[in-house]
């Protein structure tokens, strides 16, 4: 299992919204799939802690991702466009965003918080503890 | 029918991953990508058997894999729907690539399984084709994953006949959600494009399952007539 716990991630007051969502931003999927739990404030959370409200469980996402590279050398290498005509579809590795609303979790915290960490929980069909699930950046986006 | 026959499994098979990578995942094109394909299988089974349509496995009920995927054999005959070669059109097989489907459901414990009734709802309480898009493949993602064994890659998951009933039902999600949200399209940007398919389809084509021939029930009530 691989953990990874967020900086502190200033919440809008309560009032100014009505929906939240991580988005975890260019999620890379070209290893072995795999699933994140996500708990709030509670950088402790380990694969024994119970999903529940009582320790801010925030839900899971799993990804679907592309295992072994069966080409040639280059083949999993994401190329930019050849030429300003370049029409061929994206490149099937290019890094995605993975949204998971949040709106009820966060509102569950205490009424007085300011800021909150984000806990994932990584795991893969291997167990490794590093490298399962890599991405570029994580913004809280909140709806009026 | 042969290996090399581009009107057989294999081939079509083939377009997902291994040999062909086509697939579009975790982006826009997804479900129309994915409604391109069933359409353009279900149109190659029906030149085998007029009238067979793909059949769509409801993850939002039960917690198991469909028995007609499951039991071993039918008619006396081993059930390629449970169990089958994996064969590679129009190449020879690599090493490393599986040699037959196989499956481990329940088997990764930190992937929930089905039914996946409040996934399905959230994603029906979108407001927008972004977020429908989204919310859909993630349970998708879920369910692959969860499916395992060959399910859970995306190179070789079309091998496994399973993968078509997990994609009917996505692609019901979508024509339910859809019917909900008329005119809720994907982005205008996408409507043009070309999806990588035999033969290729825009994605406008796919935006009404009226226009490529098919519907998904909703419910069925039947009374017994005069005879």
């Amino acid at each position: 299992m691989q953990r990874w716990t967020s900086q502190a991630i200033a919440l809008p007051p309560r009032t100014s919204w009505q929906r939240a969502d991580l988005e975890f931003e260019g999620v890379e999927h070209d290893g072995p799939s795999f699933v994140i739990h996500v708990f709030l404030n509670n950088a402790d959370a380990t694969e024994a802690t119970p999903r529940t409200p009582e320790q801010n469980y925030a839900g899971y996402l799993t990804v679907f991702a592309h295992g072994d590279c069966w080409g040639d050398v280059g083949h999993c290498d994401i190329p930019g466009p050849v030429s300003a005509f370049d029409r061929r579809p994206p490149h099937p590795l290019v890094p995605f965003d993975a949204t998971l609303e949040i709106s009820g979790p966060l509102t569950a915290l205490p009424e007085d918080t300011s800021e909150f960490t984000v806990t994932a929980l990584a795991f893969n069909k291997a167990g490794d503890d590093t490298g399962v699930f890599r991405f570029k950046q994580l913004t809280l986006l909140t709806y009026a | 029918m042969a290996l090399n026959d581009n009107r057989g499994y294999e081939y079509f098979a083939g377009w997902h991953g291994v040999p062909l990578g086509w697939c579009q995942h975790h982006d826009p094109l997804f479900l129309p990508w994915h409604r391109a394909y069933l359409y353009w299988l279900e149109l190659a089974l029906q030149s085998q058997v007029p009238g067979v349509t793909l059949p769509w496995w409801d993850w939002t009920k039960g917690t198991t894999i469909p028995a007609a995927y499951t039991v071993a054999q039918v008619d006396g005959s081993d059930n390629p729907l449970a169990k089958a070669e994996i064969k590679v059109f129009g190449t020879a097989h690599q090493d490393g690539w599986p040699t037959e489907t196989s499956r481990d459901p329940g088997e990764f414990p930190e992937v929930p399984g089905p039914p996946y009734q409040q996934e399905w709802a959230h994603a029906m309480q979108a407001d927008n084709y972004t977020d429908f898009s989204q919310r859909i493949w993630t349970v998708h993602d879920t369910l692959h994953v969860w499916v395992g064994g060959t399910m859970s890659e995306v190179d070789f998951a079309a091998y496994d006949p399973v993968f078509f009933a997990h994609h009917a039902n996505v692609d019901r999600a979508w024509r339910i959600w859809q019917s909900a949200h008329p005119g809720a399209n994907p982005p205008a940007d996408i409507l043009d494009v070309s999806l990588q398919t035999d033969p290729a389809m825009k994605v406008q084509t796919t935006l009404d399952v009226r226009n490529l021939g098919y519907e998904y029930a909703g419910t069925q009530s039947t009374v017994p007539g005069s005879a």
